[in-house]
């Protein structure tokens, strides 16, 4: 072991003192002290409007997944910094494998309530009793859900370059951080009435509006002068009750089932998205800079 | 004493082995090229005084005709190298006809990315980084990961690869617990490690708010190895208690962005899918053999368990040598 530590810490220190002068360090003097580092830069956003369809795909979800289709506008004020605003809308809601599960068992054909004791206060099991304030039928009803973000936000672009893939495509790459506020339309369990009934048994929905951050980051591809694809990640956190449950509100401490849905019942989430955008930019025509 | 002599051994290996990396292969000397046959046919030779030639001038026109006197008499030729050849030797006077040549393809070779900023070819790549749970709501798996790579060449690297994991366990799964009375069958891992080959078909630079360059390459990487995982007993904990089993194998495929920051230091993000069957708890009680760990598994499922990682590349040694220009 000592011969083996021994040979290793050779082979480290030698390595490591192995530096020598690179070959290409920047010269800040002569002809080019004082240049910019990138000249005749193709400008793809100073003073240009971009119109980006995008396709949105919600990450890490509990017991639904949607798919949002909006848009994003922005008007690039220089090169690298733009305002705008993305809107989605909720287009496509599936639920996750586990919310099958929970159907399955509590609602299926040969589930809980069809097969064990359901005469709530006379004959009921304990399953269907503890299950009675939290599940209605069908599960997905109740489940939480994004209808529509609207999110006025500020766009750094504080990279730009480009990339080469296998030596044969070329593409003008730019990385950018945005962020704003954002409005999110949620559907959820409604609040049980005057906070004081039982609603054990009460399963509608209402919507209301949500106020959170949303922040992010993106890469935008250009693919000529006046259209580009970008992949983006976005930061939505905001609390709500994902899947129309009533965890908590009772003693002790709230930290227990109270038989109520009210906004205790919201848990903190890190929803994050991932999207896909096509954007179009206008004038169409594109600058350089000297 | 044999440990001081394989010591001094290895020291002396290392002392005789070059020092840095080379990042192209040494191009051989030039063998000589056989004299060529004299031209049949002098050129012309200049006139005294030197010679302007019109590149746009029609063949033949392309110098004024010279008298046998001018080519062998007079002053000596102050137009430049090419005049004074032509009076020295006619037979090397160079008769390119500049036209002509003008109008020909140059096939001009012009890089996206001239030189490349770091070159990968014959290094090693230390990859420590930490790691996220990309696609597990249940339990999150984060924890240190560590990667050890030597470029073969300047795109392909093989490598060894490891991490280990802490585990936490969601909240929400004890409130669906809870709420549903459905219990979720969950896994905690212990650790992984593969042997991974890495593939780098892009890269370029990017402008720092138009001020300052630095480069990026985007890699592909994938392997074969072993990861240790059990369930969380959530069914009957109370009876079951899961050991750390064999390890499985596990397929790992990702792509990842290295933004170099020097020729030697790098971050890295990095998205990889690791790819097992894993074992999961039965979700049933078999009455009477509660005990029986025969009857404590259930299901297998191919799990695709993505993370995210976030890290730094150290390549050793840190510098090299360009052998060509471009």
């Amino acid at each position: 072991m000592r011969r083996l530590l021994t040979v290793f810490a050779v082979l480290l220190g030698a390595a490591l003192t192995s530096g020598r002068a690179t070959a290409q360090e920047i010269q800040l003097t002569g002809p080019l002290a004082g240049a910019p580092a990138v000249r005749q830069m193709r400008l793809h956003r100073g003073g240009r409007f971009e119109i980006a369809p995008t396709i949105s795909f919600t990450l890490l979800d509990e017991y639904q997944r949607t798919i949002l289709v909006g848009g994003r506008l922005n008007y690039n004020i220089t090169d690298w910094l733009a305002i705008g605003g993305w809107v989605a809308f909720g287009a496509v809601h599936t639920t996750t494998g586990l919310s099958d599960h929970i159907e399955e068992v509590t609602n299926g054909p040969g589930g809980r309530r069809a097969t064990e004791p359901n005469n709530y206060p006379t004959a009921i099991s304990v399953n269907n009793l503890l299950t009675r304030a939290s599940i209605g039928s069908p599960f997905k009803n109740q489940l939480g859900t994004i209808n529509s973000v609207i999110s006025p936000q500020i766009t750094l672009v504080p990279f730009r370059g480009k990339l080469a893939i296998f030596q044969k495509i070329f593409v003008d790459t730019d990385a950018y951080i945005f962020g704003g506020p954002a409005f999110v339309g949620l559907t959820e369990r409604s609040d049980c009435p005057n906070d004081v009934a039982d609603c054990s048994g009460v399963f509608t929905t209402s919507t209301r509006t949500a106020i959170a951050p949303t922040f992010g980051l993106g890469l935008s591809f250009y693919m000529g002068k006046f259209m580009s694809l970008g992949l983006d990640w976005r930061a939505l956190p905001f609390a709500w009750n994902t899947g129309g449950f009533d965890t908590h509100g009772g003693a002790p401490d709230g930290r227990f089932p109270d038989n109520k849905i009210n906004k205790d019942d919201r848990e903190f989430k890190f929803n994050m998205l991932l999207s896909v955008s096509l954007g179009f930019y206008l004038p169409a025509g594109l600058k350089s800079s000297e | 004493m044999n440990q001081a002599r394989v010591s001094l051994l290895v020291v002396a290996a290392l002392i005789a082995a070059p020092s840095f990396a080379h990042a192209q292969k040494k191009k051989k000397a030039p063998k000589p090229v056989p004299a060529a046959p004299a031209a049949p046919a002098p050129a012309p030779a200049a006139p005294a005084g030197g010679t302007e030639i019109d590149a746009d001038a029609p063949p033949g026109a392309a110098a004024p005709a010279a008298t046998p006197e001018a080519a062998t008499e007079g002053p000596a030729p102050e137009g430049g190298d090419i005049e004074a050849i032509c009076k020295i030797d006619p037979s090397a006077c160079p008769t390119v006809n500049l036209a002509d040549a003008a109008k020909k393809d140059m096939h001009e070779q012009m890089y996206a990315v001239q030189q490349i900023y770091a070159l990968r070819y014959h290094r090693f790549e230390i990859q420590p980084g930490w790691n996220f749970t990309f696609n597990d709501q249940f339990v999150s798996h984060p924890g240190p990961v560590l990667g050890l790579n030597y470029y073969i060449t300047n795109v392909l690297a093989i490598g060894l690869g490891g991490g280990y994991y802490f585990n936490n366990d969601s909240k929400f799964n004890a409130q669906t617990r809870r709420a549903a009375r459905v219990a979720v069958p969950l896994t905690e891992y212990q650790w992984q490690g593969a042997l991974n080959f890495t593939y780098v078909p892009m890269y370029g630079k990017f402008a720092g708010f138009s001020d300052f360059i630095f480069h990026y390459d985007a890699y592909i990487v994938g392997g074969v190895g072993a990861i240790s995982t059990r369930p969380i007993a959530v069914v009957d904990p109370d009876n079951r208690s899961f050991k750390w089993g064999s390890p499985k194998v596990d397929f790992n495929i990702g792509i990842g962005l290295r933004v170099f920051l020097n020729r030697w230091f790098a971050i890295d993000l990095e998205m990889r899918d690791y790819i097992f069957i894993d074992k999961l708890e039965n979700t049933l009680i078999v009455m009477g053999k509660e005990t029986d760990q025969s009857t404590w598994y259930d299901q297998t499922k191919l799990t695709n368990a993505v993370q995210a990682q976030v890290g730094v590349s150290i390549f050793l040694p840190f510098s090299w040598e360009y052998r060509l220009p471009k």
